[in-house]
């Protein structure tokens, strides 16, 4: 098959069939199938695929749907419609949230007048992601009630529910997701699609119901408080399940997709044990679970990173059965840390109870070891072609002791050798703002590189930082003009939206020159040399300079070619001419290069053809064949 | 080892378990969907998990996919792998921890090196070697095949995963009747590509030579 043609599944399936779906396009289809009207995003894995979905179907169903700035923008959004009484839906990645954690808590004082659910993707072994946050605390802290599916079918279903409920008790409601839910294909069962277009009111319910201040913050939170309350006696029992033998004294409590692990790992061990899966885990419904403890004599708590239910059930194991045995992380038993697995519930069960697991884990560790240290490691790379790569490359050359402040994106990957221009990956925008910090308290140059949707989300705040308190740094702005990482999202600085509308493209080059920025270049990064005089040049500068490197990602120029019909001839290394002095793969690292031995060569499945490699060689050996392009020389991917 | 389930029918599958292993654009998630879907249309309950986001091309991609009425969680256990298919051979092998008595492999021979072994000066094995560390995991047959050599006999090398979909057919260790997956591929094709897909498949299929 053809590169880069998504896989998706039919969000439009009609009603009573089974559609194999990723959990994601099931939470996606769970709101066309709750009256959707409204939904916004910032993409971020592993939630894209939601907003994904959604943006595909979007002009057929009659909803609105936008990729926003960031995730609080996409927060006020669904508010807005949730305040207008319509039905809202915005997603994001686990640290995304706490981008919209601002709006979200006073949100839940508000309530809505529609309803609106809000779904966290999180990231247990940080997949993709700069940590392991546990976003369940959010739901207590912020007051949210919070369901947590553990499969696609549920996904789907738990978002139905989640909009019932936000409806009813006139409160947002979060869906708890984790990587392996979001990124996890099954069979689904549809329902019927009830989303589509409307027009609501903006008239609040009592004159002051979204003024929070003071007096009228309180009352809104007491007022929180009771919604809470009643949905825990009215729902939270509901979405409780007992399996297993009733007799049983050892119990699993459980919930999200670590309820899947353990119910194959009990299947596999065959230990007698029942097993609570708890489907609302904010509020907990604490009789269900209290009565639970009271009927076995120690319970194993199966759940991914913080031991957010086992410290609860503590507590409410002291009023029901404080001499049951709790089990879990605090204990031992289970890690903190990381993405759970059959093998860890094993684990843990083996220690718990004694019972070994199905498969000797030592004996395969011992064998798999051997093998392993024989296979070099493959991390993450720059795609052929990539201009990252081209800028990461002149960077290396031209401020090579620099303090480099990187950033969210795919050039996150040009801390690996040979480029090593990225100190820093930390939170979105905070290459800039921590280049402030760092020339406050430092001699050292100071490099800030940032994407262009990354720029838009929370890059222009830390800029004006810099330039009205005067600090000295360059800022490298690495324009693909698009959100390349998550897969190719438009952003405000493309010609086109979320639905495929043309847009005004906002220019980032304008928006710097009207902070008074007035070293502001834009260069093409294939051009190696301009490249490196340009950022030797902004470094002798003083104050704040920008140097905006624009070239698409190479992806959307690869596409585009084979769209036209256009060949893509790979480029070839003379072995007449090389004399293997390896400077093409210690400096530019494409991955289409082969180390022979005895020489290098360019493998051919691999080059995208883009030429921007001739410029490496010393010895001139790189070269085009019969039909090669060459994207700088021929102005391919530099025209928008 | 005994089979848990029906080769021939739709009925009966306690467990299956899949890896397809690779580098990213070699259409790993593509294969995984059309073996998923076939599933699906026999009425099979299926888990399959991907990893999305971060590098597109050329980092290190696998799926796991999980067939059968027994099954609810979505990532298989060490050591209870069924098929392993192996675009790029390293990849193959990295999977080493699921691999068992139990697991059939079939392995594309065309080796990609990671370009970050080539700054650590570290000695990429051989194909033969590959084949032989492979060999001390699992008894059974491997089946290897060029992949790229077929593929591009098909029309292009960018079908070498639809050629790994039809010697995957031609192993029999699917636990599918002949033809479905064939059918499933036709459906999931985007017109433009189905005929080369199914060249694609065609040809692999025909380059596995089962022991009799």
């Amino acid at each position: 098959m053809l590169h880069g043609v998504p896989f998706m599944g039919d969000l439009l399936a009609p009603p009573n069939t089974l559609e194999v779906l990723l959990g994601n396009e099931a939470i996606a289809r769970g709101a066309l199938e709750s009256g959707l009207n409204v939904a916004a995003a910032y993409p971020g894995t592993p939630s894209t695929e939601i907003g994904e979905a959604l943006s595909k179907v979007a002009k057929k169903v009659g909803i609105y749907f936008e990729w926003s700035a960031n995730e609080k923008v996409a927060t006020e959004v669904a508010m807005g419609a949730a305040w207008s009484g319509l039905r809202s839906l915005t997603m994001m990645k686990h640290v995304g949230f706490n981008v919209a954690s601002d709006a979200i808590f006073t949100l839940t004082y508000a309530g809505v007048t529609g309803a609106m659910v809000i779904v966290s993707a999180d990231d247990p072994h940080a997949h993709s992601s700069q940590n392991e946050q546990d976003n369940r605390h959010y739901a207590e802290a912020a007051g949210l009630p919070m369901l947590e599916p553990y499969n696609p079918q549920e996904a789907k279903d738990y978002t139905k529910d989640a909009f019932e409920i936000s409806a009813k008790y006139k409160i947002p409601v979060l869906v708890r997701t984790t990587t392996r839910i979001n990124h996890q294909r099954a069979p689904v069962l549809l329902g019927e699609i009830t989303a589509g277009p409307a027009k609501g009111e903006f008239e609040p319910p009592e004159p002051d119901r979204y003024l929070q201040v003071g007096k009228i913050a309180r009352k809104h939170h007491h007022e929180l408080l009771s919604k809470l309350k009643d949905i825990q006696m009215e729902l939270a029992g509901t979405y409780a399940r007992i399996e297993g033998p009733t007799d049983a004294e050892f119990g699993i409590i459980t919930s999200g997709v670590a309820y899947a692990h353990a119910k194959e790992s009990l299947r596999l061990v065959g230990i007698d044990a029942k097993v609570l899966k708890l489907g609302m885990t904010h509020p907990l419904p604490e009789r269900t679970i209290g009565e639970f403890l009271s009927s076995v004599n120690a319970v194993m708590i199966v759940e991914e990173l913080d031991p957010y239910l086992e410290m609860r059930i503590k507590a409410i194991a002291k009023d029901y059965a404080p001499d049951v045995e709790i089990l879990g992380k605090l204990t031992g038993h289970m890690p903190r840390v990381g993405e759970y697995t059959m093998r860890t519930v094993l684990e843990g069960l083996s220690k718990a109870t004694g019972v070994a697991p199905p498969v000797n884990f030592t004996e395969i560790d011992g064998r798999s070891a051997k093998i392993l240290e024989r296979i070099p490691p493959r991390p993450p790379v720059l795609c052929p072609a990539c201009p990252h790569r081209s800028t990461g490359y002149a960077l290396r050359r031209a401020a090579g002791r620099a303090a480099f402040m990187g950033d969210i994106g795919c050039y996150a990957l040009l801390f690996e050798k040979p480029f090593r221009v990225e100190h820093v990956t930390h939170a979105m925008g905070s290459s800039i703002g921590l280049a402030n910090g760092i020339n406050i308290s430092t001699e050292r140059d100071t490099v800030a590189l940032i994407g262009d949707s990354t720029f838009f989300h929370a890059g222009i705040p830390a800029l004006i930082n810099a330039v009205h308190n005067k600090r000295k740094m360059l800022v490298l702005i690495m324009d693909n003009r698009i959100t390349a990482m998550t897969g190719h999202q438009p952003h405000p600085g493309t010609e086109f939206n979320a639905v495929g509308e043309e847009v005004p493209a906002i220019d980032i080059e304008k928006i710097v020159r009207s902070m008074g920025i007035d070293f502001v270049r834009v260069i093409d990064p294939y051009d190696h040399a301009e490249t490196e005089k340009v950022i030797r040049e902004a470094l002798k500068r003083d104050g704040v300079s920008v140097i905006i490197a624009k070239r698409e990602c190479a992806l959307l120029t690869v596409g585009r070619l084979r769209r036209e019909g256009k060949k893509i001839v790979p480029y070839r290394i003379d072995p007449e001419k090389c004399t293997y002095c390896r400077v093409c793969i210690n400096t530019f690292a494409c991955p289409a290069f082969v180390d022979t031995g005895k020489l290098v060569e360019i493998d051919p499945t691999v080059c995208f053809g883009c030429g921007a490699c001739v410029q490496v060689c010393p010895y001139d050996a790189i070269e085009p064949q019969e039909g090669s392009l060459n994207w700088r020389k021929d102005g391919i991917g530099v025209g928008m | 080892m005994e089979k848990r389930w029906n080769r021939g029918g739709n009925v009966n599958v306690k467990e299956f378990n899949v890896i397809v292993a690779g580098v990213g654009g070699q259409g790993i998630l593509f294969t995984t969907n059309v073996i998923a879907r076939a599933a699906l249309k026999l009425g099979l309950n299926f888990a399959q998990s991907e990893v999305h986001g971060l590098s597109q091309r050329y980092g290190s991609i696998r799926t796991e996919l999980r067939i059968g009425e027994d099954v609810s969680s979505p990532l298989i256990l060490e050591g209870t792998l069924d098929l392993l298919i192996a675009l790029e051979p390293l990849e193959g092998l990295r999977q080493a921890p699921y691999i068992s008595e139990r697991t059939t492999v079939i392995m594309n021979d065309h080796i990609i090196p990671p370009i970050g072994a080539y700054l650590d000066r570290f000695s990429i094995p051989s194909f033969d070697e590959v084949l032989e560390l492979m060999k001390s995991l699992s008894p059974r047959e491997i089946i290897t095949i060029d992949a790229y050599k077929i593929a591009k006999e098909a029309g292009d090398y960018i079908t070498a995963n639809t050629v790994m979909l039809g010697a995957a057919q031609a192993s029999g260790i699917l636990p599918f009747p002949e033809g479905v997956l064939r059918e499933t591929l036709e459906e999931v094709s985007p017109p433009k590509y189905r005929d080369l897909n199914l060249r694609a498949f065609d040809l692999g299929r025909e380059a596995v030579v089962l022991p009799r």
